[in-house]
């Protein structure tokens, strides 16, 4: 019995002391990592890393704005994490937001949620009106942002005005005029006149190859013309009478009628599986897309793509983001100077003539950058001239706090009519159920 | 279990390593309080833990659900209930969605639980021999269980892609191959099965070996000498001694396909990953659950789907209780 | 009563090993399993095996041939079946992008304190529901076993917006505190100590005059340890791979590497090898467990199987 003991004893301090280690240093290291050591507090020389959380393709790496101003405040290095698809950005962003942590110093939001943020969440963001002169940007962008007591949770990065991105080699392949004049102007009379054009190429398409990615992309175009789209001035959602969702609606229907379109989700990686095997020959284009056009198509498509103006008279916005300051950021200071530096003129100039994506600053309008911006991406399409022009008339929307998600419910349902062959009457009645489900 | 406890220091029979000080009766009549109290309350310190951490993260958050299922409570907005009635179990009721994920978290826990059950079966039944390296074939078919939800749903989804996919690329040998495995309904189905069957088999294989090897063996003497048959005696002798066990395993594997997570997740990945597939074709109730939730934002509803799965699994747990009654009954 | 090496009662220790208790009927004689029957395995069976067992690895190995191409490669037609040579590529570019190394910091945190927790407060209240006796003691028994059919889903609403309240919210804790204690440990520490603890020894133990405390410490810990180390690689295992709370609780600034995989593949890359790398670093530190303690593993889950 003694001899157990004692053996036993031995073996219990052994064991008694594994678990204590284990567990104090468990908890120890705990510790270490709630204060996050890699991009928390500045080193011994002020050395920082500020975060910027974004989806989709702003363009900072690509114009090298980062780099830029780790030059210019050399004890600042800028981390970017993107998230390739808004709608899965969006849900982690809200609810890093509830807890207050995981939340990057700067954080991109899109036009589609910012309504939401800023009726519910407008504490939890810095107010930007005190870093930013508000009155650079146009109009209507910087009242987005805006709660009624003039606090301001996002500046404007970029708007969305629309055109059409199209492949000349594809174009001419299939017998139609390549040049941008030339298909501008087949399209003059509306999206009526952009499906036409459809079924002239499907006549001769090239094997393999659809007129449009999807017909989702098309719907949200026609909306965007739209002053009251999903919600109407007094904040009720109207999305099921608006007259453009329900034009947008019979047009796509009429596209995957007759087969003009490819049927994939766009952003999602069988859409940018097919852009770069090129079988897609145009895309409703608001100028971000260009970005993302050029990101996923590639090197081999250099030049073969190219921009005309949007079909139609009307002024049209798609989309657009903004950059917020989380108030539960770590250097929310800093984060406030680079968003302000972010979002000046010369940046956003650069931005665009880097990828594509068209100032909301109204201040760059003025800059060579801008008005003589071409892509050369895009067969050197003279963006500059394309975009401004319309910029200037883009209407004020009317926003809702749903309008992202609802958005993606009508297009999820038209991708099922593209893909899964679901009847249109079908198709909307889910929508509506889907919809219904989000404004709860 | 029919001992007494012995009573501590009782005869003095053997003296303690440090020798006994004389005590003064007081002194006596406090250690023997004490010790009474050590005797009484050292059961429930032990268990309290477990019951404490229990209580406060499982019990309390689980009729908290059924609370907070009566209020609308948005995910912009944590700190403000409004209390809404039955409102939420109405709106799920009537959702399609809901039962489509009812219907999908039904198929693929049948589709995946029956197959896996009879295979570990069967090959259970295969470990049961004697084996050159058994503990060698053990491991190996144990080691997709080490491997993690995330990891085998992501290369299951490079198998079941349709465009280059592997499965595919193999079935065009037999002129087939051109399956859209996560569109279609069936298929997506059968895919998340697959991923099922292959983690969890080998731990079914297992749990059926060690029932096995504990049937005692004169029963099978008995049978031989009866003049039955290897199969006759697999049939006649082990599935009767193991149907407990087969029971057993049928309640974790129902309780583990109720929560079917992050194989429809992350099969296809990205939004539609997070719906349950664009028309919800693989949607099960727990993505019915954080899409209504975590998504869309609306903890109410999510809250109401939560007990709704709770009244699912007591429905369960009848019918299974009622099986093995009726199992038993025939049996005797 | 069971072939393996791990779980034993405690004849090795020198303790007798006939304890009969009284009023109790004695002990079925001892068997060796399937003795009398076990027949040797036919080619057939060899073959059956080894078919199964291609089917368990070969997930594994292509884990590990996409996680060493580039995605072109891996969604070609074929698919490749060989290894390439990108795996360092991939692996530094998963590295970055999802913050790996922040997560396994992570996970190895929440799995330790887990594991540890869990085989602390496990043990005491397996101990005491195996050998001490106490008023309700069948009735918070069969709480502990309800408790297992109960899955997290039912709870995480109210957890989320509890955690969010305490200021836990995104952090390890909040994931760490819901699992220090599972009433599978519970269960498992109380069938091995229900065999293996003679009362013979807590009875002597008493009569030198050792409090409670003192006989879980020299006695009773002492004897559970084998079962301790099984139950703790069965917790590690599972903990390690948790997927469900963690990825409602937790952030991509703060994940665990299930987060963290889940996340890479809903949305930072789309480019599968490097996604399939990510799985790949986080498959391999518990196949090298698996390979180490295998034995065990099989052993424990099979011991705890015959008692359940």
């Amino acid at each position: 019995m003694r001899i157990t003991r004692t053996v036993a004893g031995r073996r219990r301090r052994a064991a008694v002391m594994a678990t204590t280690g284990l567990t104090a240093t468990a908890l120890l290291l705990t510790g270490c990592s709630d204060s996050d050591s890699d991009s928390g507090e500045a080193d011994a020389n002020g050395n920082i890393t500020l975060t910027v959380a974004d989806f989709g393709q702003f363009g900072y790496k690509e114009a090298g704005l980062f780099a830029k101003y780790h030059e210019l405040h050399p004890n600042i290095t800028v981390k970017e994490n993107t998230t390739a698809e808004e709608k899965v950005y969006y849900p982690k962003f809200l609810q890093q937001l509830n807890t207050g942590s995981g939340l990057a110093d700067v954080q991109g939001i899109e036009v589609g949620r910012i309504k939401e943020l800023v009726d519910t969440k407008a504490d939890a963001f810095v107010d930007l009106a005190k870093v930013v002169d508000t009155d650079q940007w146009v109009n209507w962008k910087a009242l987005q942002a805006s709660t009624d007591e003039g606090k301001v949770i996002g500046a404007g990065t970029d708007i969305g005005p629309m055109s059409i991105c199209y492949r000349r080699d594809l174009f001419e392949q299939a017998g139609l005029p390549a040049d941008r004049e030339a298909v501008a102007a087949k399209v003059a009379g509306g999206w009526e006149d952009y499906l036409k054009l459809g079924e002239e190429y499907k006549k001769k398409a090239p094997a393999g190859t659809f007129f449009m990615d999807s017909a989702s992309a098309m719907y949200n175009g026609v909306v965007s013309s739209d002053s009251e789209q999903y919600y109407s001035k007094d904040g009720k959602p109207i999305y099921k009478e608006s007259a453009g969702v329900k034009a947008g609606w019979n047009l796509a229907a009429e596209a995957v009628d007759k087969k003009l379109t490819q049927g994939l989700a766009q952003f999602s990686p069988p859409w940018q599986a097919a852009l770069r095997k090129g079988s897609i020959a145009t895309v409703a284009c608001p100028a971000w897309m260009a970005a993302q056009i050029s990101t996923y198509a590639g090197d081999a498509f250099k030049g073969k793509w190219d921009i005309a103006r949007t079909p139609g008279e009307t002024a049209a916005n798609w989309g657009g983001s903004f950059l917020s300051v989380p108030a539960k950021g770590k250097h929310v200071k800093e984060a406030g100077e680079l968003v302000k530096w972010l979002t000046a003129p010369e940046q956003q100039a650069a931005v665009f003539k880097a990828v594509g994506v068209f100032p909301s600053n109204k201040g760059a309008y003025e800059l060579a950058d801008v008005k003589g911006a071409k892509l050369e991406y895009f067969n050197n399409a003279p963006i500059g001239e394309i975009y401004a022009q319309e910029a200037q008339v883009i209407p004020a929307a009317v926003l809702g706090p749903k309008d992202g998600i609802i958005k993606d419910s009508i297009s999820t349902q038209i991708n099922n009519m593209e893909q899964r062959g679901t009847k249109p009457d079908k198709a909307w009645d889910d929508a509506v159920e889907a919809i219904d489900k989000v404004i709860g | 279990m029919a001992t007494t406890t012995p009573t501590r220091g009782a005869h003095g029979s053997r003296p303690s390593r440090r020798a006994p000080k004389p005590m003064t009766p007081a002194r006596q009549a406090w250690r023997s309080r004490l010790w009474r109290f050590d005797d009484k309350a050292s059961p429930y310190a032990y268990i309290a833990p477990f019951f404490l951490v229990f209580g406060a993260f499982g019990l309390y958050p689980l009729i908290y659900t059924g609370w907070i299922a009566l209020h609308r409570v948005e995910m912009t907005g944590l700190d403000q209930m409004e209390w809404v009635g039955w409102a939420n179990f109405s709106t799920i009721l009537q959702d399609s969605e809901f039962w489509t994920a009812v219907t999908n978290t039904f198929v693929i826990g049948v589709i995946s639980t029956v197959p896996q059950l009879m295979m570990a079966l069967g090959l259970a039944h295969l470990l049961n021999y004697k084996l050159r390296a058994s503990t060698f074939w053990r491991t190996v078919i144990l080691t997709p269980y080490a491997t993690s939800v995330a990891s085998a749903a992501l290369v299951f989804a490079l198998v079941f892609r349709a465009d280059g996919g592997l499965l595919n690329w193999v079935l065009s040998f037999f002129g087939a191959g051109e399956t859209n495995w996560v569109n279609g309904h069936w298929t997506s189905n059968i895919a998340i099965a697959v991923i099922v069957i292959w983690r969890w088999t080998g731990y079914n294989t297992l749990i059926y070996l060690a029932a096995m090897q504990a049937v005692p063996s004169d029963l099978y003497e008995a049978a031989s000498i009866d003049g039955a048959s290897r199969w006759q005696q697999f049939r006649n002798v082990t599935i009767p001694a193991l149907r407990p066990t087969i029971l057993f395993t049928i309640v974790i594997s129902t309780i583990g396909s109720m929560q079917l997570f992050g194989e429809p997740l992350l099969l296809e990945g990205g939004v539609n990953g997070a719906q349950g597939g664009t028309e919800h074709q693989y949607e099960t109730l727990s993505i019915y659950l954080y899409n209504y939730g975590w998504n869309l934002g609306h903890l109410g509803p999510a809250a109401a789907v939560a007990w709704a799965m709770l009244v699912l699994l007591l429905l369960i747990a009848a019918i299974n209780w009622l099986i093995g009654r009726y199992a038993r009954k025939t049996a005797a | 009563m069971t072939t393996t090496s791990t779980v034993t009662t405690p004849d090795r220790r020198g303790v007798s090993k006939t304890v009969v208790r009284p009023g109790e009927p004695p002990r079925r004689a001892r068997f060796r399993p399937g003795a009398g029957r076990q027949h040797h395995a036919g080619p057939f069976a060899y073959v059956a095996l080894a078919v199964v067992g291609l089917g368990s690895l070969f997930p594994l190995y292509w884990t590990l041939v996409t996680a060493s191409r580039t995605q072109d490669e891996v969604l070609d037609t074929p698919p490749p079946l060989l290894p390439g040579g990108k795996l360092f590529d991939n692996l530094e570019a998963a590295w970055e992008q999802a913050h790996l190394g922040t997560a396994i910091l992570n996970t190895f945190i929440v799995s330790c304190c887990i594991t540890a927790a869990t085989l602390f407060f496990c043990t005491l209240a397996g101990y005491a529901f195996a050998k001490m006796r106490f008023k309700g003691r069948g009735v918070l028994m069969t709480m502990v076993i309800a408790t297992l059919t109960i899955p997290p889903q039912l709870s995480v609403v109210p957890l989320f917006m509890m955690m969010s309240d305490i200021g836990w919210g995104g952090q390890l804790e909040s994931v760490i505190f819901p699992t220090l204690v599972s009433a599978f440990g519970v269960f498992f520490m109380r069938q091995y100590l229900l065999e293996a603890l003679p009362y013979e020894l807590i009875e002597a133990g008493r009569m030198d005059g050792a409090n409670n405390l003192r006989i879980v410490r020299s006695i009773v810990l002492p004897v559970a340890r084998p079962a301790m180390m099984v139950l703790g690689m069965l917790t590690f295992v599972q903990t390690w791979n948790d997927f469900f709370w963690p990825y409602l609780a937790l952030n991509q600034e703060n994940p665990t590497l299930q987060v963290a995989l889940g996340q890479l593949s809903a949305s930072y890359v789309p480019d599968q090898s490097i996604i399939m790398a990510g799985a790949l670093i986080s498959t391999v530190p518990l196949l090298v467990v698996f390979v180490i303690f295998g034995k065990q593993i099989v052993g424990g889950i099979m011991a705890g199987a015959v008692k359940g």
